[in-house]
């Protein structure tokens, strides 16, 4: 169990939850667009907001990754299986906490229950397990989520 | 013989009339485009939306009560009781106003897709401004998202207060200033408010593809709004256009703006799919792809009104999109540059019963040897004007020739996609010699290679040889439609304007005079006589009467030209649009609409005969 590893996991796990999400959306099964929701809480230019949301997810992945390190530490335990539960906890939290009430506190152009909509352009909030984007965007995050887990979980065992 | 048609005159609804409908349709002849370079939204005189695909011009539908009124969906806002109706685009922009006069007042709604800046924005944003000119005018309006041409499952429910629908990746939210409550009922939203001296009301609708919705801001709104007119304003202040016909070219290249696809550079063919070419009958296609019978026009017109950035764009494109299969084309591509476009029947009812409603387009799999003639045309006009044509474009290009020397001894299926058995049209043998001279002419001048040359010249020469003697007929004293035929086809006035031969050669004038006789009703004119393998008839074709008009004019007969362009100019709909055809008996448009090959004609013929006139 090395921190590299469990870098190197915070990495390819976030490209296959990104590309998840992606081909999930191409399917029109939601309508969820991580990249797109975090680069717009630093700019309100489209393209730019794209660019700056993949950079920060990517980040935001290998603090997740390090933080599943941490824990496995704690634990002193590892292995994909581990990091697959891990993701699935970590998929919960995003849909029902992070993204659906935490990010909305932060983000300064989307709509959260306590604003109106009549004063700046508002992004339309997730909602509970952010179903407003799609009925099936729950499923659809938890397995990418499960998957980024275990990619975590496997690398860091792999890299021990 | 060549009089006026009996609707002649009450074409242009130059007054307030009130609008009409059967069956629930309104005449294909009134309605109006608005767009923003991704998609085209139709609105009726009685100010209902009822045709608008989403996310993109070719995507499946969110309105379309045009194809089924019933169920397809539409967004309605109208006077109640009676009124009277009067309509316009603001100048120079694709911004519609239409004046509703009823009985206790008047007002006006303005209709705009507005225009993208890149800013934290909606995907697409339709907005209807209801403003109050005299005494009070009550509005009644409804929205019917129907997504999927109908066929998606969707749910209706709110956001920060706005009413939403969702089905699958896509979502609209409507937005309301201004505008009384809502009635949310089952399967749309509806209300009622008033119209007094000065109000003014902002119904927006909002939409999202695979991502969230943005509300935007009243203040926003209005600002995008001032926005979207000053850059419809600004694009047709550049344009280089004058002369007689100024007001109806610039409409069409405005018109066209709206069919250029902007994330491409394609232009689609027409802004519909379905619309019938013979009411109540089966001559229901899809439009909205890229034809490359079109390009030649495409590019000729963009270059004339001094659009160099869509031209290039443009030609690109075209190079982009047929790279995958050359040296073979294909007849039409999608506006992404795709190739596949397989033919589908929705479950719509059609426009007045017009059956199938299909989309997609089985065309695309003909083979018509005339694309290659408009390829090497358009490739020729590019370089004319000073383009540079790179080396993997040239060695493409002389491959398309190549091929046309392989190929032009088969039978097709003709520029007119008939579905009867592949004949040898002469109009697709003409354009294979253009294809070859064309090619030569670049080869000359060191633009494309120049290896197979002398070949390219011999094929030409037997390509002319198999034209003067079996596509002429002593009977008719005419070239006729095909091979050892006597049927008679208006596109092979393209002779003329695609320089096959001189316009003063015997043969090309008597051809023209024999479309004349044969094919032309009034001011109109037939594609052609004899069988396409469709069931049913259809009405004249636009296009070949502006294509008449330039074959006159390029013939020296200026004054016949300039009397038969005025009576056409005046059968476009009453804010200068046209579909793809129309009936010579009722007047009444048919096809696709508004249809880029009748407003590309439209200003070739202008052109051609402002150059000859002035």
């Amino acid at each position: 169990m090395t921190v590299w590893g469990a870098l190197a996991g915070g990495f390819v796990g976030t490209l296959v939850l990104t590309t998840a999400l992606r081909a999930a959306n191409e399917l029109q099964l939601t309508r969820i667009d991580l990249p797109f929701l975090l680069g717009t809480a630093v700019t309100a230019d489209r393209a730019r907001a794209k660019a700056i949301g993949y950079l920060l997810h990517f980040l935001f992945g290998e603090l997740f990754a390090l933080t599943y390190y941490a824990i496995f530490l704690a634990l002193d335990r590892d292995g994909w299986w581990l990091g697959a539960i891990f993701g699935f906890g970590h998929g919960l939290f995003a849909a029902t906490a992070l993204v659906n009430i935490l990010l909305p506190l932060v983000h300064p152009r989307m709509g959260s229950p306590l604003t109106g909509a009549r004063t700046v352009a508002l992004l339309e909030p997730p909602g509970f397990l952010m179903r407003n984007y799609g009925r099936r965007t729950p499923l659809a995050n938890i397995v990418a989520h499960i998957a980024y887990g275990t990619l975590v979980g496997g690398f860091t065992s792999l890299a021990g | 013989m060549n009089r006026p048609p009996r609707y002649f005159g009450m074409a242009v609804s130059a007054g307030s009339v009130p609008p009409g409908r059967l069956d629930g349709y309104a005449p294909l002849r009134d309605y109006a485009a608005i767009g923003e370079g991704r998609t085209v939204a139709l609105v009726a005189r009685d100010g209902s939306i009822d045709w608008l695909p989403f996310p993109y011009l070719d995507s499946a539908s969110v309105f379309a009560a045009i194809l089924d009124s019933e169920r397809g969906g539409r967004f309605q806002l109208e006077p109640e009781g009676r009124y009277r109706v009067r309509r316009r685009y603001l100048p120079d922009t694709n911004v519609l106003e239409t004046t509703f006069f009823a009985e206790t007042g008047t007002a006006r709604v303005i209709d705009a897709v507005t225009l993208p800046e890149g800013g934290l924005e909606p995907f697409t944003e339709v907005q209807r401004r209801v403003e109050g000119l005299f005494g009070r005018v009550a509005f009644r309006w409804s929205v019917e998202p129907r997504f999927g041409y109908a066929s998606e499952a969707t749910r209706f429910e709110r956001r920060l207060g706005h009413p939403v629908a969702t089905a699958g990746n896509d979502a609209v939210a409507l937005l309301l200033f201004d505008a009384g409550g809502v009635e949310e009922r089952g399967g749309g939203w509806s209300g009622r408010f008033e119209a007094g001296e000065a109000s003014s009301t902002l119904l927006s609708l909002v939409f999202a593809h695979q991502e969230p919705l943005v509300f935007p801001a009243r203040g926003e709104l209005e600002r995008r709004f001032e926005r979207t007119c000053a850059s419809w304003r600004m694009w047709a202040r550049d344009r280089a256009c004058g002369g007689r016909w100024r007001e109806a070219v610039m409409r069409s290249a405005l018109a066209l703006k709206l069919l250029v696809f902007a994330p491409s550079g394609a232009i689609a063919a027409a802004a519909t799919a379905s619309l019938p070419e013979d009411m109540g009958g089966e001559r229901n296609w899809d439009y909205r792809y890229s034809w490359i019978r079109d390009s030649a026009f495409t590019l000729d017109a963009f270059l004339r009104l001094g659009c160099p950035a869509e031209a290039r764009a443009y030609f690109w494109w075209l190079m982009h999109a047929t790279q995958l299969m050359a040296p073979r084309l294909r007849v039409l591509y999608r506006l992404d540059g795709g190739t596949r476009a397989p033919e589908e029947a929705l479950t719509l009812s059609g426009y007045r019963g017009s059956r199938p409603v299909n989309v997609g387009n089985g065309a695309a799999d003909q083979l018509q040897l005339d694309t290659y003639g408009e390829l090497l045309q358009t490739a020729a006009l590019y370089a004319e004007r000073g383009n540079r044509i790179d080396r993997d474009i040239g060695r493409r290009l002389a491959g398309f020739a190549s091929f046309v020397c392989g190929e032009w001894r088969q039978p097709d299926a003709g520029i007119w996609e008939v579905r009867s058995d592949p004949v040898h049209f002469t109009q697709s043998k003409m354009m294979c010699a253009i294809a070859l001279e064309r090619a030569a002419q670049l080869a000359e001048k060191g633009m494309i290679p120049a290896g197979a040359l002398a070949r390219w010249r011999a094929e030409a020469g037997a390509i002319r040889r198999f034209i003067d003697e079996r596509c002429w007929s002593d009977v008719k004293q005419s070239y006729v439609r095909f091979a050892g035929g006597q049927e008679l086809d208006a596109s092979l006035l393209l002779a003329v304007l695609y320089g096959y031969d001189d316009a003063k050669n015997e043969r090309l004038r008597a051809t023209l005079n024999a479309v004349e006789r044969e094919l032309r009703t009034g001011p109109l004119v037939r594609r052609y006589t004899g069988e396409d393998g469709v069931a049913g008839s259809e009405g004249a074709f636009l296009a070949c009467s502006f294509w008449l008009v330039e074959a006159l004019a390029r013939s020296h007969r200026h004054e016949e030209a300039a009397e038969l362009m005025a009576q056409l100019v005046d059968l476009a709909n009453d804010v200068g649009l046209y579909s793809e055809e129309i009936d010579p008996e009722s007047g009444e448009f048919l096809g696709n609409l508004p249809q880029a090959l009748s407003h590309l004609a439209l200003i070739s013929a202008a052109m051609a005969l402002t150059e000859r006139t002035q």
